[in-house]
């Protein structure tokens, strides 16, 4: 790496800087817009069809049906960009950057691999590195700002069905955000416990995966890890929450009146909150870069699990709106203040008394 | 840096005054709040910073916003008659008000450096905890009672046959 950064005229640490923000702006892209593809096919799978199978490269290879990535891309870019007469101009035009942004910040704290050493520096596989003060409450800021792309886009429409799926998603999104703080805050309380002590806080997504190298937080926290993946999927808005766009009663909810690039922005970042919500579900609960049994595997070997993993939690997302069918929004809410908040708080308690009676 | 995140704070908290649309002011207000999370991240406060965007921008502004959609207030306000004097009162008022705050602030000993070296810094959670919980505990609890009495206060009214 120091030869490389003379060569680019370059200190090694923002040579390393710059690859990191290639890497955590591009990887989930790319898986992003992977997963579109894999929606495709693994509910054609699912469903017994077989799926886009005919764009074709250059007219001979069809890969599967890869390549509609690239035509679905081409598409959205040349189609018309219409804007109905009744939206209200500037917001509208603002939604799919608010919906946007915030799907792409998302991954910047997530460790994607083991840090490693090469002469007497460390280089940390993070965009903002340990310690920052930031840690775990960074992804659950950025989720919660992620919810005004959904509301901004659905009031503009100046739409029934729009603002219908709008109140829908608020009204959603904050009573799961609730169990999921919860869920997270018994995993801060146990990593401050366990392990070596670090000048790390027990909050650092960093020391959150170091703690789990002899065990991963999934079985002691079945609990919280079944509340946490459910909120997940409430925060993605995906079946079997998806009311925000709810295509059986509310034409696309908020997505009803976007066309051409918007609707592909706003798309793209639904995918990308995908693999953030499994970044965290997968550093929160499944140890991150951690291979079990392997004590240390080095930069390469951790950040191939930590994709293997990634990928799996991303396919369960697919696979579970496939095969589940959609709530109804009375069953969504009692199941988030009945059944997910007790749930939430009875891990929270139930970690504080074994904490409690470790202690004593 | 200062400048900006300043002026960001200004321009959202002055758009959000100019909005006659409700929702657009409450996007002005989440502007203005990002504003002041970053100012907290110039004072290297982070968790102060990810508290207001999580607290504020994320659950008090969106449950507004959730019961302005919910009121169907989707028309823009109309422009009222213009009320000269009220109007010239209040700015009389609040420019009284402002001087006053103003000769307050600066004149407290707040200003000046104290001896007092401050033991607990709450700029990471655990920190805000500790601080929380020892000295201010009887604070925090009436806190709580308090939020506590006006949700059931709330509760109450709305639902008058439990």
């Amino acid at each position: 790496m120091d030869s490389l950064a003379q060569l680019l005229h370059l200190t090694p640490a923002t040579l390393w800087m710059i690859v990191k923000v290639l890497l955590v702006f591009g990887g989930p892209f790319t898986i992003a817009s992977l997963l579109t593809w894999v929606e495709r096919r693994g509910s054609a799978m699912i469903q017994d069809r077989i799926g886009p199978n005919r764009a074709a490269l250059f007219g001979k290879w069809r890969l599967l049906g890869l390549p509609q990535i690239v035509a679905d891309g081409i598409k959205a870019f040349l189609k018309e960009d219409l804007v109905p007469p009744h939206a209200v101009g500037i917001l509208f035009w603002l939604a799919p950057l608010f919906a946007f942004v915030p799907a792409v910040l998302g991954f910047a704290v997530i460790p994607f691999g083991q840090s490693f050493t090469i002469g007497n520096t460390q280089y940390h596989m993070s965009l903002l590195d340990p310690g920052n003060g930031m840690g775990m409450l960074y992804p659950m800021a950025i989720g919660a700002v992620a919810i005004y792309g959904v509301l901004t886009a659905a009031w503009s429409s100046n739409n029934k069905w729009s603002i219908l799926g709008g109140m829908r998603v608020s009204a959603q999104m904050i009573s799961y955000e609730l169990a999921m703080s919860l869920a997270v805050v018994a995993i801060f309380m146990r990593t401050g416990n366990a392990g070596p002590p670090t000048f790390l806080e027990a909050y650092d997504p960093h020391r959150i995966v170091a703690a789990q190298a002899g065990l991963w937080n999934v079985i002691p926290q079945f609990l919280g890890f079944v509340v946490f993946s459910t909120c997940m999927f409430a925060e993605t808005n995906r079946l079997p929450f998806d009311f925000a766009e709810g295509e059986s009663e509310i034409v696309a909810g908020y997505l009803t009146e976007f066309g051409s690039m918007k609707f592909a922005l706003m798309y793209l970042s639904e995918y990308v909150h995908i693999v953030t919500a499994a970044a965290l579900i997968v550093t929160l609960y499944l140890g991150g870069w951690q291979i079990p049994f392997v004590a240390d595997p080095g930069a390469l070997l951790s950040v191939a699990a930590f994709l293997a993993k990634l990928l799996i939690v991303c396919w369960v997302f697919i696979w579970v709106r496939w095969t589940l069918p959609r709530f109804r929004y009375d069953q969504l809410m009692a199941l988030g203040w009945k059944v997910m908040l007790p749930l939430a708080l009875g891990n929270l308690m139930l970690h504080a008394w074994w904490m409690h009676r470790a202690a004593m | 840096m200062f400048l900006i995140f300043a002026l960001i704070t200004l321009i959202g908290a002055l758009a959000m005054f100019r909005q006659r649309n409700l929702i657009a002011a409450g996007l002005c207000l989440v502007l203005s709040f990002i504003g002041v999370s970053g100012l907290f991240l110039l004072l290297s406060n982070p968790v102060a910073a990810a508290l207001q965007i999580i607290v504020y921008s994320g659950a008090i502004v969106v449950l507004v916003l959730f019961v302005i959609m919910l009121l169907n207030a989707h028309e823009e306000e109309p422009m009222e008659k213009r009320r000269l004097i009220q109007r010239w009162s209040g700015a009389g008022v609040v420019a009284i008000l402002g001087a006053g705050a103003f000769w307050v602030v600066a004149s407290s000993k707040a200003l000046h450096p104290t001896n007092v070296n401050p033991t607990i810094n709450p700029t990471t959670l655990g920190q805000l905890g500790t601080h929380l919980f020892r000295q201010h505990v009887v604070a925090f609890e009436a806190i709580g009672l308090l939020l506590l009495a006006s949700m059931v206060a709330a509760v109450a009214l709305v639902k008058r046959d439990l």
